[in-house]
């Protein structure tokens, strides 16, 4: 390869991705830009440029009960997700025992499946089981899908690991509890921090699943598909704004968190 | 260090048992429903295969068809446009592609529900974004494919593109450079050079790229629901009727256990080659 | 070296991974304060056979003894041994200090001790102080070992195991740290096992050397007395290249083979006599430092020599050369 043509090669690659990246995100400015109208009907550009959608987004009720509906279930998936992902991960990355081949593969199946034929197939054996559906079935119903996906990312973290640092720490006196805290659990930290917050996020944006398993109970995504339709007003993407801007307070405070948390065990270790 | 059961075995329980419960417990459920009387609610009728008679009788079929051939050519095309992102990401490793990737990463973790929402006021006609800018901008005024099978298929493309793309950007990175570089030293052009090591060497990358998109964009009814308007009515969506409005159980049971059919014969086969250590242990 | 009875016995030690005998009924005995080095190509059964005695893998039959005392069912963590590993298994995400506390803190030991215990160590394997609270990710190769032996020193072990862990370390480093070890093993006066497949890194460290093939140690014994009378073929390759010849082919009495080491075959001056003498031609010659190896062939036989390069009468490759050793050099083993 001539080196002119290398580079024409390299020039038109980084011009497509850039061209990938704005098509992206032409629909998220796009929802930015319809929330900032106080017109019933979308009429872009906008005569009068206004954040009143946000205020009254913010002064509603729903608002904060849609909010609360699906944190509730994004933070119970993520913490439950992780405590069966730590041990999910252990099994397929770190044993060796009969069967893990097999195991591995049962485990992408919920993955490799069409998500909103796995929420009517709950919602049908929820209602035979006579279980009404509600934000309770919903977090169950994340779980299916997500959990594997968290043991995969713990996996990754765990095939990294020296297997012989657990030995070390048993040959150095550590019991098998002490091993686990004191050297697994720590290695895998980092994996489990990005398992819960896929967790949680994979959860907040849920649609699918959420569309046939929460009942009466309404989440975010699930309120927004349903406007999106019919009663159309600039309320509707100042509310998809704010909660996707709640998801990332959130990661981000979770993430502030644990740094100072981590600040406050290297202080007092030192 | 004795052993009697393995640990491995202790470990994987919880999680095997959340996939019983909530995934075969279900499908298997499902399966047992299609074989019930039409419109019972109970799992005690006899056997039949009535539904699945009905379903290829009263149209069901289209649904399917529809869903399948829009799978096909999200897949199709998410694999075209991946490729050189892919290429790209790989090519630039450094702060570029990092950025790059998570700028891509980040959308996922959008509710589809927005971004398809977005989608449709950038495509509304007259007074949406585009149409809208540009009767501003140049006087511009244009029509719109809002509410036709291309947008939906435009918009399934959108939602399911980052899952071709990683899995792709994975197996690529699995391509030695130096092997690349030694096919150009002895001679290869560079289709050669695609076609003898980058494509067998991406190739298990390539495939679940391939696997996961179609089998997500087979079950995928926002996009139709949103983007689609009364165009078209993808499977998802005919099942939902069925369960819901139409009030028979058995048979949107019977449509479901085809899709399942469907994504098992197209997973299966794939999944039981597929060295997943070596994939993602890297 | 204080030598006052068996610290560990191994009693027909015995594991099996399926069919094959990783270790095969092994019997040794080794003594308080020594440095016993166990050497065995990979797949010998030796890293199995150290694992077996830190607790860390179970035996099939067999017992191992600790100053008499049968410890063989003991987990690991309630030995009073510890190990070097060849990973290192340093504790990526703990600071150096952090790494060589961790048996103290196991222990319970108050974090003011277990400081001061730290850096002494510290200073004992030449880690300068201000590497305490350095994480271990951020240590150079040499450094890491050094963390790890403090780690391992820092339970207090009795006995000492060392699981190749110089095996991925450049050469001048590791000839640094294999004396700097023997120094170690002299000032704590504590018993270390070390296991590894270079006999050359176990000339230089050992009091004793157990050769280790397909499960068994096939010959014990100091490293001179290894070095000049091995007791099998096998032992005699695995030091280096050496001439492996059929005893009966010159008039030696029996079955059995006669190793002669390339320094004993010498070029022969004219009219020079020697036990067997070979007519033959030099192929290739290698410089190594002050001597000379070279191969030759005679007939269909090929032999390895060595010479002093100062020796004037060196020839070069292609010349004939009279190649000679007398007997009473060579060492005759059975098989």
């Amino acid at each position: 390869m001539s080196s002119t043509r290398n580079r024409l090669v390299t020039a038109l690659l980084a011009l497509w991705t850039v061209l990938v990246l704005m098509l992206l995100y032409v629909p998220i400015l796009s929802v930015v830009l319809a929330s900032l109208a106080n017109t019933r009907y979308m009429r872009f550009p906008h005569k009068v440029w206004t954040l009143d959608a946000y205020r009254d987004a913010l002064g509603q009720y729903t608002t904060a009960e849609l909010h609360l509906t699906s944190l509730k279930i994004a933070v119970l998936v993520a913490l439950i997700a992780v405590l069966l992902g730590v041990f999910g991960a252990l099994a397929f990355a770190r044993f060796e025992w009969r069967g893990r081949s097999l195991y591995q593969r049962l485990l992408l199946l919920p993955i490799f499946f069409p998500q909103a034929v796995l929420g009517l197939a709950l919602l049908l054996a929820m209602t035979a089981a006579g279980i009404a559906p509600s934000w309770r079935t919903a977090v169950f119903a994340h779980l299916v899908w997500v959990v594997p996906i968290v043991t995969l990312v713990i996996s990754i973290r765990l095939y990294g690991f020296d297997v012989a640092q657990e030995e070390a720490a048993f040959d150095l006196g550590a019991s098998r509890l002490q091993v686990f805290r004191e050297v697994t659990l720590p290695a895998l930290a980092p994996g489990i921090v990005s398992g819960g917050l896929f967790a949680f996020l994979l959860s907040w944006s849920n649609l699918p699943l959420s569309i046939y398993t929460t009942g009466s109970d309404t989440t975010l995504p699930l309120w927004l598909f349903s406007r999106t339709a019919t009663n159309y007003s600039p309320l509707v993407p100042a509310l998809a704004v704010i909660a996707t801007g709640a998801s990332v307070l959130v990661v981000v405070a979770a993430a502030l968190a644990l740094a100072g948390w981590r600040r406050l065990v290297a202080r007092r270790s030192a | 260090m004795r052993q009697r059961v393995s640990p491995g075995l202790l470990a994987m329980l919880p999680v095997m048992a959340l996939i019983l419960v909530g995934f075969a417990l279900p499908i298997l459920l499902v399966l047992l429903y299609s074989l019930m009387p039409p419109r019972t609610f109970s799992l005690a009728g006899e056997p039949t295969l009535a539904n699945y008679w009905a379903a290829v009788t009263e149209g069901y079929l289209l649904p399917l068809g529809w869903s399948l051939l829009l799978a096909g050519l999200t897949t199709l095309l998410c694999l075209v446009l991946a490729w050189p992102t892919a290429k790209a990401l790989v090519r630039f490793a450094g702060r570029f592609a990092t950025l790059a990737t998570i700028l891509i990463a980040l959308p996922i973790f959008i509710s589809e529900s927005v971004r398809l929402f977005g989608t449709a006021l950038f495509m509304m006609p007259g007074g949406g974004i585009f149409a809208g800018s540009l009767n501003a901008l140049f006087g511009l005024k244009i029509g719109s494919i809002l509410y036709t099978r291309t947008a939906t298929l435009l918009g399934m493309v959108y939602i399911h593109f980052p899952f071709m793309l990683f899995p792709m950007v994975l197996g690529l990175s699995l391509v030695p450079q130096d092997q690349i570089e030694a096919a150009c030293d002895l001679g290869a052009r560079p289709f050669q050079v695609f076609r003898e090591i980058e494509l067998p060497l991406a190739l298990p990358g390539i495939t679940v790229g391939t696997l996961l998109t179609f089998v997500l964009s087979l079950g995928a009814n926002a996009e139709a629901a949103i983007l689609g308007g009364q165009a078209v009515i993808v499977i998802t969506k005919a099942i939902e009727q069925r369960f819901g409005y139409a009030q028979d159980w058995p048979s949107g049971a019977a449509l479901t256990v085809l899709v399942i059919l469907v994504t098992a014969a197209v997973i299966f086969p794939v999944l039981r080659r597929l060295d997943l250590d070596r994939l993602i242990r890297r | 070296m204080t030598t006052s009875g068996p610290i560990l016995s191994l009693v027909g030690l015995t594991r099996r991974f399926g069919e094959i005998a990783a270790v095969d009924d092994i019997d040794l005995e080794i003594l308080d304060g020594e440095f016993f080095t166990i050497v065995g190509p990979s797949g010998s059964g030796k890293s199995t056979l150290i694992r077996i005695l830190a607790g860390l893998e179970r035996v099939d039959s067999g017992a191992v003894l600790l100053r008499g005392r049968a410890i063989t069912d003991v987990p690991a963590n309630k030995r009073p041994t510890a190990m070097v590993f060849q990973s290192l298994a340093l504790f990526n995400h703990k600071t150096v200090g952090e790494n060589i506390e961790f048996a103290p803190k196991m222990r319970g030991v108050d974090p003011a001790a277990r400081r001061a215990r730290a850096l002494e160590l510290m200073d004992l394997v030449r880690l300068p102080e201000a590497y305490y609270a350095r994480p271990v990710t951020r240590c150079s190769g040499g450094e890491r070992q050094r963390v790890a032996l403090a780690r391992a020193l820092a339970s207090d072990p009795e006995i000492l195991f060392f699981d190749e862990p110089l095996s991925a370390i450049d050469y001048r480093l590791r000839k640094m740290l294999e004396v700097e070890l023997k120094d170690l093993h002299r000032e704590t006066g504590k018993t270390f096992i070390y296991i590894t497949h270079s006999l050359e890194e176990a000339m230089v460290m050992s009091d004793r050397i157990g050769i280790m093939r397909a499960g068994r140690l096939v010959q014990i014994g100091p490293p001179l007395e290894i070095y000049q009378q091995p007791r099998s073929r096998f032992v005699a390759e695995f030091m280096g290249e050496v001439n492996v010849l059929r005893a009966s082919e010159f008039g030696v009495a029996g079955e059995g083979w006669l190793v002669v080491r390339p320094e004993q075959l010498r070029p022969l001056a004219p009219g020079e006599a020697a036990d067997v003498v070979f007519e033959a031609r030099i192929v290739n010659d290698y410089l190594l430092g002050s001597r000379k190896q070279f191969h030759a062939r005679a007939d269909e036989r090929m032999l390895i020599g060595e010479i002093a390069v100062a020796a004037a009468s060196v020839p070069g490759p292609g010349e004939p050369v009279r190649l000679g050793f007398d007997l009473g050099d060579a060492v005759r083993v059975a098989e």
